[in-house]
């Protein structure tokens, strides 16, 4: 195998694409706090700031699956931790319901995933995006729910 | 004693002559025996056009919307299901109580066509159907049938939980006893225990099918927003190309706006030109939401939170929160 074709072939070798919603007070300092302790995490991640987990709807989530994420990540506060005291108390609900919704349609749970990040758990970000990613990898591809045109 | 189309005419005859309403919402027979379409009764010459038949089955509650946008006080005759839309309204407060003169009507289940015509099998020379007791009967061309009212009813009246309105004014009939109905989660355990790639070919042949009417959301008593956002152009949340992927978000969209809001009637499902499955998509939600958040039954008491507006702290999720 020629040099040219070897890295087109790599280039052409599929890489998930997550799309995380950070919520700005916990998860997305998190984040942060990840970059600057020099904790590496898995360039697949595309993190997305939100004033809060709460933010999130589920529009904003399938519509990542539609233009191309292969996974979705809602990352917000802990429980009790809320900047705004009730928000992610609300996304829990929300949220869980939807991702029952999402496999009762066939959708493999590992897909769409929630989770809790303070913004001193840059370590938590770091190990999160790396499980996410490598269990989205094993799924390969989204086919179920991307805009095929 | 049963509701009679006379005791429909007399009461709303009073109410118009009284001046109790502006406006009286029921039912006209259509062009066919099967078509009992929404009345809008103002004047009393009109009043002979009302109905009372197996084919009823259309909520009047969702038209309350509109008329009373400039009517100050509307009458209608509310089913089992249709209470439940009226609270609904109520919880929403799209409507208030002392705007609307609510007639109860029992109701031991509607007719379903096309399960008559296949019975008789003589689908144009079929008459009317009536209700007697326990059994239709389908006056033809040669005569009358008798069918046992139990085999013939919508699939959404076979798990009907409410036969006797629980809101209203007046009832118009004496309440009838609840009968044993299907379980309503049947099909969706059914489902849940199927695997992902059979959810998903389910799912997916159905909503590749959707002609994206909006007739399921129209019909909707949950779906009083003044602007859809299916219907907004910016930002524009639902693209106009008839695709699966656009269909899967519309479908899904639809039946998470309604989670813990919607009272199960089952009217999507019976609007539905395609026959999409939509009370699965719905109950589906209804399930999961009381078994993480505690039993909850939408459109029994408007001043109960609804589960997706409250939190307790302790609530369980279906995500690993470690």
């Amino acid at each position: 195998m020629s040099v040219t074709e070897k890295s087109l072939q790599e280039k052409q070798a599929w890489e998930p694409l997550i799309v995380a919603f950070c919520c700005n007070w916990c998860s997305y300092a998190g984040g942060d706090l990840a970059g600057t302790s020099r904790m590496p995490y898995p360039a697949n991640i595309r993190v997305i700031r939100v004033p809060c987990s709460s933010r999130v709807n589920p529009m904003m989530v399938l519509r990542a699956f539609q233009r191309g994420a292969d996974g979705v990540l809602v990352a917000g506060c802990h429980p009790g931790d809320c900047h705004y005291t009730s928000g992610n108390y609300y996304t829990r609900r929300r949220m869980s319901v939807f991702r029952r919704l999402l496999e009762y349609t066939g959708i493999e749970p590992e897909r769409f995933q929630v989770t809790w990040i303070s913004g001193s758990e840059g370590a938590k970000f770091a190990q999160v995006m790396n499980r996410v990613t490598e269990e989205v990898r094993a799924l390969g591809p989204n086919r179920k729910l991307r805009d095929a045109r | 004693m049963k509701p009679t189309v006379d005791k429909l005419k007399e009461i709303a005859a009073e109410t118009l002559v009284g001046k109790k309403a502006e406006l009286i919402l029921g039912w006209q027979k259509g062009s066919f025996w099967w078509q009992s379409f929404p009345a809008f009764i103002e004047k009393q010459e009109e009043l002979d056009s009302l109905t009372w038949d197996p084919f009823c089955v259309a909520n009047l509650s969702i038209y309350l919307l509109e008329e009373l946008k400039r009517k100050k006080k509307v009458a209608l005759f509310v089913k089992g299901c249709d209470a439940l839309a009226i609270n609904r309204l109520l919880q929403d407060k799209c409507i208030e109580r002392e705007q609307v003169l609510l007639y109860g009507l029992p109701c031991k289940g509607m007719a379903d066509r096309a399960k008559i015509e296949a019975a008789v099998g003589e689908e144009l020379s079929i008459r009317e159907v009536r209700r007697d007791g326990d059994e239709f009967i389908v006056l033809t061309d040669n005569g009358e049938q008798h069918l046992d009212a139990s085999n013939y009813l919508l699939d959404k009246c076979l798990s009907c939980r409410y036969p006797n309105p629980i809101v209203y004014d007046q009832l118009l009939a004496q309440e009838i006893d609840t009968f044993p109905v299907k379980e309503r989660f049947q099909s969706v355990v059914k489902l849940e225990n199927s695997t992902f790639e059979e959810r998903y070919l389910y799912w997916s042949g159905h909503f590749n099918r959707c002609l994206r009417c909006f007739a399921c959301r129209n019909v909707c008593p949950a779906c009083n927003c003044r602007e859809c956002i299916f219907d907004q152009n910016e930002p524009r949340w639902l693209g106009k190309a008839n695709i699966l992927s656009e269909n899967q978000f519309c479908h899904l969209i639809r039946a998470y706006h309604v989670a813990g809001r919607c009272i199960d009637c089952g009217e999507c499902q019976r609007v539905c030109p395609m026959d999409i499955p939509l009370q699965e998509l719905n109950r589906k939600l209804i399930k999961d939401l009381n078994e993480l958040y505690g039993d909850y039954d939408a459109g029994t008491d408007p001043e109960e939170p609804q589960p997706l507006g409250t939190f307790k702290l302790d609530d369980p999720a279906s995500f690993s929160e470690s």
